[in-house]
């Protein structure tokens, strides 16, 4: 395309197999060791990333 | 939903509801803008652009509508359920503090009531009762808070030790976090963090008149002589992640001097953050701040950006953001999850849905001594999650902010569900900043 650059698409995964919870909490609070849930990766996708293994 | 905006000489699109991340040239971000009113392309900004390169854009714009991946409707959700399982605890070892921050919500460490460290064995059932509450999720976070947790460091010692000691049997992995104002810290303490902490937080606000102004000692003197020599020392030894974390107040707006100092100073994991504090407290910022701090994480994005291509390249906490492999809708919908899968256990035992309730009596849950906990605040934050914040679900920012703290909506909105629209603006600036470094730095 010429107007526009794709940096991503569709990120917000809503597969029937998230939400198992492993990953970091996450206040935002001054004072705590995270802060948004935009900063965290999703842990499922961390392990299939280090593991290569993409399909769930 | 479909939010423009402009950072680091570029133009953005983020598709609010699939988080689709596009950059755009100024032709194209003028026709997202207009894109559901009536417009005459012979006037305005469109009459510099030929008749050609409007239908051009406009088709490439349709492509992506027709994918699914701009303009997207949004989804039904997954309703929002209590479970009943807690993953992560803030463990306040120690309502003491060996300083006497200005803008500190813990009251000097003594959270307004009684000034004690954690026993032993209130630790022990705090942990017993985290992984009694975990359910099947293997992997468990306890914060070491305070107060200052170095003032208790041989119960934190203990504690470590004795999770550790089942870990195995009860097929949990222990991830311990732990904040401290580095003015205790000495080597020995240095090599346990190493061996025991998945991440570490100093505080330290920054630079020296700053940081002393706010960060005194019982005494009146100013403590960053000595947090600051042993954050160095801790930063050459350390292994595995950590932060400096500081806060900005009214007093130093210029807050971008003191991320860029830090990093001078040899530190490359940073976050220095906004203070919350009631209108009528000296170091409060205001309502009228806004468009100055605002200001001041433009100019820190744009020399951000710049050290990172340098050997200078360091984290700034809020300007990051995972485009491509950020968390599921569930976790974007939960967000911290306090009193829900999140709580804090103070001195006494007395269970909180997290920190900044600590000592408030509205909201004790329980006590993990007397093996009390009710369920009834948890499943109220439980379910007013992002969905239930009509404000929230009106905004952009809200798959990356998920519906803002829920300690400052209660305290100083009076509701959960009302966000704190002084920290709202903030927050969507610092979520322009990261998702344009974030693009910048991976595009191909
Ligand atoms: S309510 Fe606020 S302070 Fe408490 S855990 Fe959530 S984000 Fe942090
Ligand atoms: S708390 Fe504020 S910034 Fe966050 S989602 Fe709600 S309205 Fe948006």
């Amino acid at each position: 395309m010429k107007h526009i650059k794709v940096v991503a698409k569709s990120t917000i995964c809503r597969d029937k197999h998230t939400g198992c919870g492993e990953c970091q909490s996450s206040c935002q609070s001054a004072c705590k060791t995270s802060c948004t849930v935009g900063n965290q990766s999703c842990e499922q996708q961390k392990i299939n990333r280090n593991e290569k293994v993409d399909e769930r | 939903m479909i939010h423009t905006f402009d950072c680091l000489g570029h133009s953005f699109l983020l598709d609010v509801e699939s988080g689709s991340v596009f950059i755009v040239d100024s032709l194209t971000k003028a026709l997202v803008e207009n894109l559901n009113s009536p417009v005459d392309y012979s006037r305005g900004e469109f009459s510099r652009y030929t008749t050609e390169e409007i239908e051009e854009a406009k088709s490439e714009l349709d492509e992506l509508i027709k994918e699914g991946v701009l303009d997207s409707a949004e989804p039904e959700h997954k309703k929002a359920e209590y479970n009943g399982v807690i993953k992560a605890m803030c463990l306040n070892i120690s309502h003491m503090c060996n300083l006497r921050c200005e803008y500190c919500f813990a009251d000097g460490g003594s959270y307004s009531g009684k000034m004690m460290n954690m026993s032993y064995e209130v630790a022990k059932k705090a942990i017993d009762f985290l992984i009694e509450k975990s359910g099947h999720r293997r992997n468990l976070e306890v914060d070491f808070f305070g107060g200052e947790p170095l003032l208790n460091l041989d119960v934190v010692k203990q504690t470590v030790a004795y999770a550790r000691s089942i870990e195995k049997e009860k097929n949990k992995n222990f991830r311990f976090t732990i904040t401290t104002n580095a003015v205790l810290l000495d080597d020995e303490t240095i090599d346990f963090f190493n061996e025991e902490m998945y991440n570490v937080v100093l505080s330290i606000d920054g630079r020296k008149e700053v940081h002393n102004c706010v960060r005194k000692t019982a005494t009146g003197e100013g403590s960053y002589d000595l947090a600051m020599q042993n954050a160095l020392k801790f930063k050459q030894k350390r292994v595995g992640q950590y932060y400096i974390r500081g806060t900005y107040t009214a007093l130093n707006k210029d807050f971008s001097k003191d991320v860029l100092y830090l990093n001078d100073c040899g530190f490359d994991q940073i976050s220095i953050e906004p203070v919350v504090l009631p209108d009528t407290h000296r170091l409060a910022l205001k309502k009228s701040d806004i468009p100055e701090l605002i200001a001041e994480y433009e100019t820190l994005v744009k020399e951000y950006f710049e050290r990172r291509k340098t050997d200078k390249w360091f984290n700034f906490f809020h300007f990051m953001i995972d485009v491509y492999h950020g968390p599921c809708e569930t976790k974007r919908l939960v967000g911290c999850g306090a009193g829900n899968e999140y709580v804090a256990v103070a001195p006494n035992g007395d269970i909180f849905p997290c920190h900044q309730f600590d000592g408030d009596g509205n909201y004790k849950l329980g006590n993990v001594l007397e093996g009390t906990f009710d369920t009834t605040l948890p499943e109220h934050f439980a379910k007013n999650n992002l969905l239930c914040k009509e404000d929230c679900r009106k905004c952009w920012a809200k798959y990356y902010c998920s519906g803002g703290c829920a300690a400052n909506a209660i305290h100083y909105c009076g509701d959960i569900n009302k966000p704190y629209k002084m920290t709202c603006e903030l927050m969507r600036k610092r979520i322009e900043c990261a998702i344009a470094v974030n693009s910048l730095e991976n595009l191909k």
